[in-house]
């Protein structure tokens, strides 16, 4: 079945309802990425006619003679019934309208949508919005965020889709991965605002069939069909990992009822509940969702909980351990082989139990001995790879050069924790530039093992192994 | 699962959002949900056959539309040794019940001690009928060691539900207290759900609590039911 977001995507013609003339104007700013991006048809429209970006401005939608398979509604939100009426009448069935001022300001706006749900209803449209910033995809050219290209700066092409309830979220994660590596993250992105007509679901059903999409994630505040919403999460997180942010935990639920269970139906209690049983990885925090781009799109899945910390100080080795057991996951004990490797390759004041520390008179040279050790070492699922750079005998680069290494084998997930200043913060831009996941924190690398590790867990519940997840083809 | 719409009709038919503890477990007999032997009487003859026929202890409930928090009002009465502690207890609820409208007693088995669990449903306005299981008892709503699925629910699904209270211990056999049958427990879950799922449009809650797990096995004690 075709879900209703292909309708978009997949459009050869594509028009400009509101097109303006004034640069970094809404109108303006789509039509510029349309006229210069997209490898289909682009039509502009300004009732006030003329020429922009050496391309014809038609009055009206009914003046072009071709045929049109999408469009973008950006005129004023009393305007916006009758453009969509203009549309309906031209044949034009799938429509973003990323105007605000509806139903999120009151009464009036609730009026406006509701002439705009008349109009929709009549003739049958498929409408994105309002109050959105509706669709962006680098691989096809396709871009209604109508912000410039000099303020927001788009991300290329990558493993990742995103939907979100919130414009401003969506414009501002969407800024952090252009300048998050190499930038190259986003396959689809999808905001949906108001959810008139196209909602959370029809977009989680979009990605999930989207062969080019390898991961999701979202942003709610609410649910416009939550029981469908959770089925079919429950089918798509088999096949590619979810995760994302529910906000809004502390909106009061059912209202109180006759029964325990009815007193105990907190609204974010069940939705905690029910994501973790369809198999979204549920996070709280901005920057959660940013370690989770970095892990799952670069780092495979572990096969397993077991991991191995290798660091240079004895407080940050301690800090990992306790998160390893604060997410669920265990620390790994070493293989004789290896223990016994370590031990007769190190000093006695090497610490070569797991956290091993190779404390402060530690060499990259020791760092790829006890790195490559445990990387190898088949007790091992995962590895978090700490260092404290101020060290008087570390070469800092030798050091990121091991750590690219290991982490681009891609035989188990491997995280680095960089802790310190000037030189610790090099070497984190060092790993990012190719995409490696480097975090500030041992607390940060290892929660964000964590995350992996659940959804391997979930995936090995449900019979599935987690080696069938790849980010590439 | 014949009669059941037939019994929720009638219970709405009589303006009714309470179904009585008798109605809701003749509904949970009715999706093959194994309860305690019970019996509705109205006389004290009825009620002292009954008892003999189970086997004493047992347990007498007052069965009224106007006395639903049963226990508040001392309308039940647990662990009844002998035909004169039912007749007494009969003649006790008819003194202190006259003014009433009582539609019976109910005399059940009384089940050993074990662990209470809870089994409830609910409409989420967001999500349609939820199933919720956990630690029972009358401190339910202090402990809420609850975990809540969509029904209807599956049962890997209930399964992994019962995994995830805090007090999953507990059902392992914890200091000598039996170890609870969880696929048992799960086709309980599933049952309830499939009940809330089939007849949403009458069913607004449910509580089926306690429920206990004993040696003998899985025994759903109290059950409240509301209607839309």
């Amino acid at each position: 079945m075709k879900t209703r977001l292909e309708n978009f995507f997949n459009a050869k013609s594509f028009c400009v309802v509101g097109a303006s003339t004034t640069s970094n104007k809404p109108g303006n700013v789509v039509a510029y990425n349309f006229v210069h991006f997209f490898p289909g048809k682009t039509y502009l429209v300004n009732p006030k006619g003329g020429e922009l970006y050496n391309n014809k401005l038609y009055k009206s939608v009914l003046e072009i003679d071709d045929s049109i398979d999408a469009a973008c509604v950006i005129v004023p939100a009393r305007y916006v019934p009758l453009a969509l009426q203009e549309c309906g009448k031209k044949g034009i069935k799938n429509i973003i309208v990323t105007t605000g001022g509806f139903s999120e300001i009151g009464e009036e706006g609730i009026k406006l949508q509701q002439q705009m749900f008349d109009v929709m209803r009549e003739f049958e449209l498929n409408v994105i919005g309002p109050n959105c910033l509706g669709l962006y995809s680098p691989a096809l050219g396709y871009d209604t965020m109508f912000l410039p290209g000099s303020k927001l700066k788009r991300p290329s092409n990558g493993p990742v889709s995103i939907f979100t309830q919130s414009g401003a979220f969506g414009a501002a994660f969407i800024d952090q991965l252009s300048r998050l590596g190499s930038g190259k993250w986003v396959s689809k992105f999808i905001s949906y605002g108001n959810a008139s007509d196209i909602n959370e679901t029809d977009s989680l059903e979009f990605v999930g069939q989207d062969p080019d999409t390898k991961m999701i994630l979202i942003y709610l505040e609410d649910f416009k069909n939550g029981r469908e919403f959770m089925q079919k999460a429950r089918e798509i997180s088999l096949k590619k990992p979810i995760m994302g942010i529910k906000a809004n935990r502390t909106e009061t639920g059912a209202k109180a009822g006759a029964s325990h269970t009815a007193a105990l139906s907190v609204n974010d209690i069940i939705v905690d509940d029910l994501l973790s049983d369809a198999g979204i990885i549920r996070v709280i925090t901005w920057d959660q969702l940013e370690d989770c781009v970095l892990v799952f799109g670069t780092q495979p899945l572990p096969l397993g909980d077991k991991v191995a910390i290798v660091t240079d100080g004895g407080g940050a080795g301690v800090m990992a351990s306790d998160m390893v057991s604060d997410c669920g996951l265990t620390l790994a004990k070493l293989s004789a082989e290896v223990q016994k490797k370590l031990d007769d390759t190190f000093p006695s004041f090497y610490s070569t139990g797991n956290p091993i520390d190779i404390t402060g008179s530690a060499t990259a040279a020791d760092y790829r001995i006890a790195l490559e050790a445990v990387y190898d070492d088949p007790n091992v699922d995962s590895i978090v790879n700490i260092c404290i750079p101020v060290i008087p005998d570390l070469d800092i680069e030798e050091y990121i050069k091991i750590t690219k290494e290991l982490a681009k084998r891609k035989e188990k997930p491997f995280v680095t924790a960089l802790v310190g200043g000037e030189e610790a913060d090099y070497a984190t831009v060092e790993l990012l530039k190719d995409d490696l996941p480097a975090f500030e924190s041992p607390g940060r690398a290892v929660r964000a093992l964590g995350m992996l590790t659940e959804y391997t867990k979930y995936l090995q519940k449900h019979g599935v192994d987690p080696r069938s997840i790849k980010m590439e083809d | 699962m014949s009669g059941i719409k037939e019994i929720l009709t009638v219970i709405q038919s009589e303006q009714r959002k309470a179904v009585l503890e008798h109605e809701a477990k003749m509904i949970l007999r009715k999706m093959e949900i194994i309860v305690p032997p019970s019996a509705l009487v109205k006389t004290k003859e009825e009620a002292i056959e009954a008892a003999s026929k189970f086997g004493y202890p047992v347990v007498m409930k007052l069965m009224s539309v106007e006395v639903i928090h049963k226990t508040d009002y001392g309308a039940v009465v647990i662990n009844l040794q002998s035909e004169e502690e039912v007749k007494s207890t009969f003649d006790d609820f008819m003194n202190r019940f006259s003014s009433v409208d009582v539609a019976g007693v109910l005399i059940e088995k009384m089940v050993g001690k074990g662990l209470e669990l809870i089994i409830g449903t609910n409409t989420d306005p967001t999500f349609g009928p939820v199933i919720l299981f956990g630690v029972g008892g009358v401190m339910v709503e202090a402990i809420k060691d609850v975990v809540f699925r969509l029904c209807p629910t599956t049962q890997p699904q209930a399964l992994q539900a019962i995994e995830e209270i805090k007090a999953r211990v507990l059902l392992e056999g914890f200091r000598g207290m039996p170890k609870v049958n969880k696929k048992e427990l799960s086709n309980l879950i599933v049952k309830i759900s499939e009940l809330a799922w089939e007849y949403k449009e009458y069913i607004a809650e449910m509580d089926i609590n306690p429920i206990i797990a004993n040696e003998d096995g899985l025994f759903p004690v109290d059950a409240r039911i509301i209607l839309k």
